[in-house]
């Protein structure tokens, strides 16, 4: 195996370290340019609950220092970078005195899991139903029946999700409303925890592969019809290679890889998507966490939450890009790529 | 529709005079471009819910998308609710919980959201075709600057960002919903338009231009601008989609206009107050509905451009 | 025996304006080992008859009559089989070398791979190290090194070698017939010599049947044995390469060999010899161009060597720019046109820098130095019609007197180069062939009537029948209308009629220059030996120049970097460095 050269990873990691920083930074000043302090917000609310709580004044004073307040905006912006950077992102101001990590890290793999199941599976389907549309093998049947499953592409997935709850829960009951797993089932490694984490999840998941899987069907039918009219698709008929072997190693294989660019580039979109979905399933990730931390206005948790994922959504991209050069031979040898 | 032509991959054994005239009969179809069923469908529905926003304020009661505008809880002509009333034509579309009208809230919350999603991705397209071009065309240093740039804001979930900044503005307009939803709807025309500048400032006829002593604006707004038009529109309809997208996103999680009724503050509303639990399926479900045509007319629309300016894809 | 008998074949497209009868009652025959060429023009049908062959004929085309029977090992109608059986007479029986060796091989697939799946689909699995010694074989039988080229990426390798690997995969199968397609035609001079005689060897090795489709006559007549000239999808000549060279008898097959610049064949056009009286003089003055030690390097890539050059332009010249891809001669081009600027040195033009320091210099500049391209269909904006490219630069360079004075300079110019101003004026550029898109290039730098006049490859894109009228207008431009040209040029033999002066480039620098007869007629330098000696001649009995000399030439251009000058012309000085 050829070497991925240097400079490609370089640039790649740069580009990795930059999304995150701008990312914290715009966390960070958006809320100041408000006219509204969110400080103000939380030393309200905290006040207004304060009654019940013994040393909310020692509280105050000290979400004050933590914020540092008092310092001049550079110390604290430089202060709020070390401790984003180490994933500190303050007490839940609704949930006190729970840190906001801790709330993320419950969340975090529902969401994660979710995300793989419906990203990865929706790309592989998408991709591998495109290419048969494109294919002029593919039974008549299929020809039609792959169009006609594409009319929902590009409705957002919590429309898609609202239609799927009423028709499989509300209406036939088959499954469960909302949450990532039943209440009368104890978390852990068990047959039953999994069968009903599988049965809340379903729904969720549903609901986004059915809207997006078509978005890749599409842009994977134009590159296979591009590809069709390549030299070595002429030239591999010309063989007399089978014309399935044709289809995965010549077709799809060279089809696949604007498509993994595009995934890069959609990430962000589809991960923004999911946050929705979750939120009306009322699903136990970060979607969930995100919304009841906006109806509580609980700063710390909303940008604690923006944070985790707009990391993970870099993270991603930065994976797919470095799995690139493994599909891709021309980066592997060409130098930098973009 | 059915993808008849492409299913005689292999030549075809010798054959009648006939057979050639129906062929030809049959590649006809393709003659006009613009006579695109997918287009005609597409803009049909879209200029559908434009009518249905500027016909419904001639023929019904804007104002009755206030509370107490009617009994709550009705549902649709000629349907029941849950305790055995039937609808009535004084609100074909029912109400929801505190007594507002359905089709009051479609009429005014449908363009409304259209709104949004046109100014967003207008304001982006203006920032991309401003960048875009200055990237492709200038190069150099200002080039990596851009393209980096771009590169790194598109992989920021806009809806992320947005979160935290309607969370701390609080209630805003629907102008100013538009302008930060635009402030993430420029990367992919500026990548576009970078990419094709790039490629056309190489072109024989750019290079003709330059030798002709073409200003600058010349080459980019005669002689490169002309060319890009079928990209810049289907570039502006996947915008205008992704822009609807996260503000009906944005609304959901209750952020977002609060006073003014959109498609997705109705949703929200619903969702909020338990309709799916009460099967009050008219409140969500009608919103839903046509929001999902909207979007089907726009991708119908982005489907049928792709393959006027892409003769290979009319096959389907 | 024959091992393809192709019997009144006609191919049909159905078309939104009515069927195109791509081929029409071609009949015509094969015998084992024997090689046909297929010559014709772009839309002659030549292409489409093979592909028929190979039942893959592009949708909506469909063989409409006619058969096609293959002998081997029975006879049997290829337009009769069922996919399966056909595909098994691919690569097989009969192999196919598509045209375009640059994109030919699978992007992401390595080299050996490639060749491995072809036998594996035809024969069955095998284990690796069988397959490994049957791909070594093959890629030795086309002179590749396995132990270098086997485990590459396509574009790792250049384009002869690709193709090479093609030629390696169309005959490791052993197959009775191969269908080679323009093999050679993105290749230069040398290397396609090189694949030529590759493909001659691997063919004569298995004693397979070959057909060879091509436009080039010299091509043709070194390569095959019998010709069929095809034109607008009909069979109009038939027989040995021979006697159709010395002897054709149908106009088209005559006009197709004679279409072939000769090198030493005579100047052309035949008006010539040159009168310089004629032409108007110029006042003297500064130099026209001037090139102060110019030098070009792309990021850590040489393009061109330091090099001055001096043209005074008092009389007008046409001095030409010869080499193969890769030479820096497109370089020297945007150079001159201001397009690139030197890495060292100057370039002046009427001793001011290219392209100017001011707008006004430059639209100065501008208006005194034009250019025509390879592309004659990039040239014009698509959105436009093609009038925009002519009016545009001669109302900004304030040339006209008015739209009715910019009309008749139109019309003018394109008599001027033997287009009728009512069939082209006022159509898009998509609705004209290439011949009439070049044409109108070159009315268009008519119109402008610049001082120089930068011709970068203006024929290599235009069919051989229009090639020769079109240099005529260039060559018209210097003499009736005193503009001196570069002409930048892959082909030694338009250059020697064309020019006064000829300067031959390899690598960025310049091997050989000076006048063409001294230069072409009588090369001293071994590159530009080589490249004469690359050149098919129409004439089966002249020798296609041999690898050896071909070696030794390469090994003495390392040897010899220095310019060989071959006497000067007035007007025009070349100097070292």
């Amino acid at each position: 195996m050829g070497r991925v050269p240097l400079s490609y990873l370089a640039n790649r990691l740069a580009t990795l370290v930059l999304t995150v920083f701008i990312a914290a930074t715009l966390i960070w000043i958006i809320p100041r340019l408000s006219p509204i302090d969110p400080a103000d917000v939380m030393f309200g609310r905290m006040a207004a609950g304060g009654g019940s709580i013994e040393n909310s004044e020692a509280i105050l004073r000290g979400l004050r220092e933590r914020f540092g307040l008092d310092q001049p905006l550079i110390v604290q912006y430089l202060l709020y970078l070390r401790n984003t950077f180490t994933l500190d992102f303050g007490i839940s101001t609704a949930g006190f005195p729970t840190p906001v990590a801790t709330l993320v890290a419950n969340a975090l793999p529902w969401t994660v899991g979710l995300m793989l199941f419906s990203l990865v599976v929706t790309f592989f389907i998408g991709n591998l139903l495109g290419a048969l549309m494109a294919w002029e093998r593919t039974p008549r049947l299929w020809r039609i029946a792959i169009p006609a499953a594409m009319v929902f592409t590009s409705i957002p997935p919590i429309l898609s999700g609202l239609l799927l709850m009423y028709g499989f829960s509300t209406q036939l009951g088959l499954f469960p409303l909302t949450g990532a797993y039943g209440l009368n089932v104890e978390p852990g490694w068990t047959m039953d925890f999994v069968r009903s984490v599988l049965h809340h999840g379903f729904l969720p998941a549903m609901s986004i592969v059915v809207v997006t899987f078509g978005f890749w069907a599409l842009g994977m039918r134009g590159l296979m019809i591009t590809v069709q009219g390549e030299d070595y698709a002429v030239l591999a008929r010309a063989k007399g290679l089978r014309p399935r072997y044709i289809l995965y190693r010549y077709m799809i294989r060279n089809a696949i890889l604007p498509q993994i660019t595009a995934f890069a580039l959609k990430i962000g979109l589809l991960v923004a998507g999911q946050v929705l979905v979750e939120r009306i399933f009322a699903y136990n990730g970060m979607g969930k966490l995100l919304y009841d931390a906006i109806l509580d206005q609980d700063f710390p948790v909303i940008q604690g939450v923006s944070f985790v994922i707009i990391l993970m959504t870099a993270l991603a991209v930065f994976l797919v890009d470095l799995a690139y050069p493994f599909i891709d031979p021309r980066i592997r040898h060409g130098g930098a790529g973009a | 529709m059915t993808g008849r032509e492409s299913s005689a991959p292999e030549t075809s054994a010798p054959d009648a005079d006939g057979d050639s005239a129906r062929r030809v009969r049959r590649m006809r179809r393709f003659d006009n471009p613009w006579r695109n069923p997918k287009l005609i469908w597409g803009a049909g529905l879209l200029l559908g819910i434009v009518a249905l926003g500027i016909l419904g304020r001639l023929f019904w009661d804007a104002d009755l998308v206030f509370t107490g505008a009617g009994t709550p809880r009705q549902a649709p002509a000629g349907f029941e609710n849950l305790r055995g009333q039937a609808g009535s034509w004084s609100h074909p579309f029912g109400t929801d919980v505190s007594g507002k009208d359905i089709l009051a809230l479609l009429i005014v919350g449908a363009p409304n959201t259209l709104y949004v999603g046109v100014l967003a991705s207008l304001i982006g397209m203006g920032v991309g075709i401003f960048l875009g071009f200055s990237a492709g065309f200038i190069g150099g240093r200002l080039d990596d600057a851009i393209r980096v740039g771009s590169d790194v804001m598109i992989t920021i979930p806009p809806l992320l960002i947005l979160v935290v900044a309607q969370a701390s503005f609080g209630d805003i307009g629907l102008t100013a919903m538009a302008v930060l939803i635009a402030g993430f709807a420029w990367q992919s025309p500026t990548r576009l338009i970078r990419a094709q500048a790039l490629s056309m400032r190489e072109s024989g006829y750019v290079l003709m231009a330059r030798l002709s002593g073409a200003s600058t604006g010349h080459i980019m707004f005669r002689e490169m601008l002309p060319n890009l038009v079928p990209y810049l529109f289907g570039s502006f309809i996947a915008n205008v989609t992704t822009s609807i997208v996260t503000a009906v996103g944005l609304e959901v999680l209750g952020l977002g206009p609060q006073r003014v009724p959109t498609l997705g503050r109705v949703i929200y509303d619903a969702i909020n107050s338990g309709a799916l639990i009460q099967n009050l399926w008219w409140w969500w479900g009608i919103p839903t509905v046509l929001l999902a045509a909207m979007f089907i007319g726009l991708l119908l629309i982005n489907l049928g451009l792709d393959e006027v300016s892409n003769p290979r894809l009319r096959r389907l | 025996m024959n091992i393809l008998d192709i019997g009144d074949l006609s191919v049909d497209f159905p078309t939104s304006k009515g069927v195109v009868h791509a081929v029409t009652g071609v009949s015509l025959s094969v015998p084992k080992g024997r090689r046909i060429g297929f010559v014709g023009e772009s839309g002659s049908g030549k292409t489409t008859t093979a592909l028929a062959a190979m039942r893959m004929l592009t949708p909506p085309g469909f063989v409409s009559r006619g058969g096609i029977h293959f002998n081997s090992p029975e006879r049997i109608n290829l337009l009769e089989l069922d996919g399966e059986s056909m595909r098994r007479v691919r690569l097989r029986r009969i192999s196919y070398i598509p045209q375009g060796a640059m994109n030919s091989l699978n992007p992401v697939m390595r080299v050996e791979r490639q060749i491995w799946d072809g036998i594996v689909a035809h024969e069955g699995p095998a284990d690796r190290e069988e397959l490994r010694r049957r791909s070594d074989a093959a890629l030795e039988g086309v002179g590749l090194d396995p132990a270098a080229v086997a485990h590459l990426h396509p574009h790792e390798l250049s384009g002869g070698m690709k193709q090479r690997v093609c030629i390696a995969i169309g005959v490791c199968l052993r197959p009775d017939l191969i269908i080679a397609d323009e093999p050679t035609s993105a290749l230069d001079v040398i290397t396609q010599r090189h694949v030529m005689r590759t493909l001659r060897e691997a063919q004569g090795g298995i004693g397979a049947g070959l057909i060879l489709i091509g436009h080039d006559m010299g091509l043709m007549a070194q390569s095959v044995d019998d010709i069929a000239v095809l034109k607008k999808g009909e069979l109009v000549e038939f027989g040995p390469t021979r006697r159709i060279i010395k002897s054709p008898r149908h106009p088209y097959t005559r006009e197709l060999i004679s279409s072939v610049p000769l090198v030493g064949g005579g100047r052309f056009p035949a008006s010539a010899p040159a009168k310089p009286a004629a032409a108007p003089r110029r006042e003297s003055g500064p130099p026209l161009l001037e090139f102060q030690s110019v030098s070009k390097s792309y990021g850590g890539a040489t393009a061109l060597r330091p090099m001055s050059f001096r043209l005074d332009g008092e009389a007008p010249r046409i001095i030409s720019v010869v080499g193969q891809s890769g030479s820096g001669k497109t370089t020297m081009g945007s150079l001159m046109l201001g397009f690139a600027r030197p890495t060292t040195g100057r370039v002046l033009f009427e001793g001011g820098s290219v392209p100017g320091r001011s707008s006004g210099e430059r639209l100065e500049f501008r208006k005194r130095a034009q250019a025509i391209f390879q592309d004659p269909y990039a040239c014009f904006n698509p959105f436009y019609r093609v009038d925009h490219t002519l009016r545009f630069p001669f109302e900004r360079f304030g040339l006209s007197g008015g739209p009715e004075d910019t009309a008749r300079a139109m019309d003018e110019a394109c008599r001027a180069v033997g287009l009728a101003p009512e069939a082209v004026l006022g159509r898009y550029p998509h609705q004209l062939s290439g011949g009439q898109r070049q044409r109108l290039i070159v009315a268009r730098a008519l119109m402008l009537s610049p001082r120089l006049l930068i011709a970068d490859e203006p024929v290599s894109m235009v069919d051989a029948s229009l090639r020769a009228t079109i240099l005529d207008s260039i060559h018209d431009l210097k003499e009736s209308h005193g503009i001196s040209i570069f002409y930048i040029t892959h082909d030694l033999a338009t250059a020697s009629h064309v020019s006064d002066y000829v300067m031959v480039l390899h690598k960025g620098h310049v091997v050989e220059a000076g006048p063409p007869d001294a230069v072409i007629g009588d090369p001293r330098h071994a590159y530009t030996r080589l490249l004469i000696d690359s050149i098919p001649w129409p004439d089966p009995d002249r020798e296609w120049g041999s690898e050896v000399d071909a070696r030794a030439a390469l090994e003495e251009i390392e040897i010899q970097p220095e310019t060989v000058h071959r006497g000067s012309i007035p007007g025009f000085e070349l100097r070292q460095g």
